[in-house]
This record gives C-alpha cells, sequence and structure tokens, in this order.
C-alpha cells in the first residue's frame, strides 16, 4: 500500500473557490456558516469530497485587503486567491466538514470514512470512521486503513494512528508459490511522500505467515516504483516464529531475498538451542537460519525426530 | 397613485421605507397592489435579520395583503444586503412569516455563490434555505 502512495504525485491544491453541489444549503450568517445537506460532492482542483452532509466554517475574522495582498514573490495561485477573495466579499472558509458516507478522491488515491475534515489553513484532510469501519485509504487493490487518517493537501504525505497496513508490494513477484502477505500494525504511521519513506512508531507488529517481529519503531523504504525494498526495525526488536525466537537490537528486511538479519547482541533461541553470534540471518520462506560467528548451547537431543532429523 | 413614496415606522423606528413608480391600496381589507416598486428593510438591532444589514429588495409587480402580512412578488424580484448578499428569481411569495419561491434562484454573498431552484427565507432571517439541487462555489482560506 506504502509503496502504491508513494508513486503519487505531490501537488498542492490550486488555490481559489471550492465548487460545490448538493441537495440544499442553509445559510446561517450569525453561526458563520454555510450548510449542505443530500449528496454532497465538493471539488477543488484534483480533489472530491462527497458525502451526505457538510458545515462549510467562515474564518472568525474577516482580513483586511492588505491583509489578503499577496506578497509579490508568492506563486501565482495566491494572486488569483485573492482576486477571487474580493469577489466572494472578503469572507472565506477556514474548515469543512463532511459526514455520512465520506468518499475521497484525489488523482488515483481514494479515500473512505464516516467524517472528513479539512482545514483549509492548515492544507489537511483528517478522516475518521468507527470502530466497525474504520477510515481506509485505497490504491488499486491496496489499503491502507487505521484509527485517523490524515492527508495532507499540499502534498502526498499520509498520517495515521493506528494504521493497519498489508503490504502487497512485498510480496514475491515470481515464482510458483505466493507468499503470504507482510502486514504491519503500529500506533502511528506518517509517509513521507518525497523521502519515499514509511515511518511507524509505537509498538509495531510485522506479522508474516506465522512469523510476528516486534519493534518500538520501524521505517520502511521504497524504490523509484514504488516497491517496498526494506524494512527497518530499531529500538530493540523480538521476532517469534512457531517456537524459535529471536531477538537483537536492529533488524532489516530485505523484501527481495526475504530475509530478516538481526543484529546487536543477536539472540536465537530454538527451543533448548540458545546461539548468538555477529548477526542472525533468518529466511522467512525456508525458515532457515544462519549465525555468524556462532557460539552458544546446543542441545540435538531436542530436535530429534524433527524434519531433517536422522 | 403614480410616484408614490411610503415609510413604515414601528415604536418611533423607521423599519422600512420604499417607492413605487404605481400603487393601490384598498383601505377595506388592506389590499395592496404595486409595480416597480422597491423597499429598504432596516432590521432591529441585536435580531438575527440585523446580521445582513439593511436590506434592499426590488420587484417588478407585488400584491399583497397587509393586515395579513401576506402577499406576492413577480416578475423578477431581487434582494440585496448591506452585508454583501445578494439574490435574484423570478417570484416570491409571502406567509405566515416566511418568504418562498419556487423558481430558479442565483445567489452570492460573502464567501458563496449558489444556484438554486426553489429557496425559503424567515423573515427574522434566522434561516435561510436554497433548494431544489445547489451547485455553487465557496470562497477558501489561503494556505498558511
Amino acid at each position: 500500500m506504502t509503496g502504491v502512495l508513494f508513486l503519487l504525485a505531490a501537488a498542492a491544491l490550486p488555490a481559489g473557490p471550492l465548487d460545490f453541489k448538493a441537495r440544499d444549503m442553509r445559510i446561517e450568517p450569525q453561526e458563520r456558516r454555510v450548510v449542505l445537506d443530500g449528496d454532497v460532492q465538493l471539488v477543488r482542483g484534483d480533489l472530491d469530497v462527497k458525502g451526505q452532509h457538510a458545515v462549510a466554517e467562515y474564518a472568525k475574522e474577516q482580513r483586511s485587503a492588505a491583509q489578503k495582498r499577496p506578497a509579490p514573490q508568492k506563486r501565482r495561485g495566491r494572486t488569483q486567491a485573492s482576486q477571487t477573495d474580493a469577489s466572494f466579499g472578503g469572507q472565506s472558509v477556514e474548515r469543512f466538514t463532511v459526514t455520512g458516507d465520506v468518499k475521497v478522491r484525489r488523482g488515483d488515491r481514494t479515500a473512505d470514512g464516516e467524517q472528513g475534515v479539512v482545514d483549509v489553513p492548515a492544507q489537511t484532510l483528517v478522516l475518521t470512521g468507527t470502530p466497525d469501519t474504520p477510515p481506509v485509504v485505497r490504491d488499486g487493490s491496496e489499503t491502507l486503513s487505521g484509527d485517523r487518517i490524515l492527508l495532507r493537501l499540499d502534498s502526498d504525505d499520509v498520517d495515521v494512528v493506528r494504521p493497519k497496513v498489508v503490504l502487497r508490494r512485498s510480496l514475491a513477484q515470481e515464482g510458483s508459490t505466493p507468499a503470504a502477505p507482510v502486514k504491519v500494525e503500529a500506533a502511528h504511521l506518517t509517509l513521507l511522500q518525497a523521502r519515499r519513506l514509511a515511518q511507524f512508531t509505537d509498538d509495531v507488529v510485522v506479522r508474516q505467515g506465522d512469523t510476528v517481529a516486534r519493534s518500538p519503531k520501524m521505517e520502511a523504504r521504497y524504490d523509484g516504483d514504488g516497491q517496498l525494498t526494506k524494512l527497518e526495525m530499531r529500538g530493540g526488536v523480538d521476532v517469534r516464529q512457531g517456537d524459535r525466537r529471536a531477538t537483537g537490537q536492529t533488524a532489516d528486511y530485505d523484501a527481495r531475498a526475504r530475509t530478516l538479519v538481526l543484529q546487536g547482541d543477536p539472540m536465537l533461541y530454538d527451543k533448548g538451542d540458545v546461539l548468538t553470534g555477529d548477526r542472525i540471518d533468518l529466511a522467512l520462506d525456508s525458515k532457515e537460519v544462519r549465525v555468524e560467528r556462532a557460539r552458544g548451547r546446543l542441545r540435538p537431543e531436542i530436535h530429534k525426530g524433527e524434519q531433517g532429523e536422522p | 397613485m403614480q410616484g408614490v413614496a411610503f415609510a413604515r415606522s414601528s415604536e418611533g423606528q423607521l423599519v422600512a421605507r420604499g417607492t413605487a413608480e404605481r400603487l393601490d391600496y384598498r383601505r377595506e381589507g388592506g389590499r395592496l397592489e404595486a409595480s416597480r416598486g422597491s423597499a429598504i428593510i432596516h432590521p432591529t438591532p441585536g435580531s438575527s435579520l440585523a446580521t445582513y444589514g439593511t436590506i434592499r429588495v426590488l420587484a417588478r409587480e407585488a400584491e399583497g395583503e397587509v393586515p395579513n402580512a401576506r402577499g406576492t412578488a413577480r416578475g423578477g424580484v431581487r434582494v440585496d444586503t448591506a452585508r454583501g448578499d445578494s439574490a435574484l428569481t423570478d417570484r416570491v411569495a409571502l406567509e405566515n412569516s416566511v418568504l418562498k419561491g419556487d423558481a430558479p434562484v442565483a445567489a452570492r454573498g460573502p464567501g458563496y455563490r449558489v444556484n438554486g431552484t426553489g429557496f425559503s427565507v424567515r423573515t427574522d432571517g434566522t434561516a435561510v434555505r436554497v433548494g431544489g439541487g445547489v451547485r455553487g462555489q465557496l470562497q477558501m482560506e489561503p494556505a498558511r
């Protein structure tokens, strides 16, 4: 999912008015707001937001002409904004809230939620849902969900609280046996479009098949085609694969080789065996383990009768 | 009467004044007919309507019953407010303190423009609604 998100071109929303359609409109000047009801659609540039109900709130203070006048070095869009601002009587919307089956489209990206709040000066759109139906961002078949999704409108960066991500792009593209998807959960996710980087923080859990890795933080890196290349877990890593457990200060997952490399006082616990070394390589598909400069305690009698054992 | 000017006061305050090219008024029943009339309404300070400031209404034809505060205006009705709102529609009816219209309406004001079909406005200014499928624009704050 994150890989796909990185493919989208970053572009700020164009300045100027927001086009709307709805069944009806209520003007409430005392409350400094406009209310739209019934099949609401709001469009500005490539941003398209639909819902059942919308409230557009005007800025508290009407800015003076001098305040509104753009500085000469500002980009062209601001000048256009100033011209249209004057034709709108000097008042402008600083926030709009859309509720009821909210659907957002921007370029190839779509997002759904129960409520969407656009902070116009901050250029953000925050999507929330319900416990049963969390907000979702989609790109093609890829899906990212979480408790709260913040889409930046002046870039393609995304900020997610309690994300749930399936890294489908991490799946092996060749070979006859499809690999299990890599699923990531965390308390927080920030997608930084320009750096092709996804930063997961707090209680990061990565699952693939029966492998579960936990760490305080993780970064996912992507290539120019948006393909996941690497997962870097930092701050103490705990990996469990069936009865096997490995720990280390860091773990790097190579998406192409599909191996996990533990370093920083790495330890491997496999039934009665306890091994340490300079680094521990775990092959997630074959479940092979390689320990460099291994030392430790082996108890081969415990492994008798296992596949491959005499 | 031709070339009429009128004013209405309440508790010593001027609340409305206007002109009409022609005005027929029947004292019995309080029926009124006017053509090319204009009215300027001064909302009571502090009222919801006062948010709009002074309101100016222009109508090609109007008729009504003054005691019942009921009437219609047609042939093109335009409303402008000191706040900067402006609305244009073909016909308007006043009944039970609600102005209503079922014709296409185009309105614009501070931060909005809207086109719809049909509208309703409470004369106290508490609710202005445009319906029938609306399209328009909202002016947005610039990014920080």
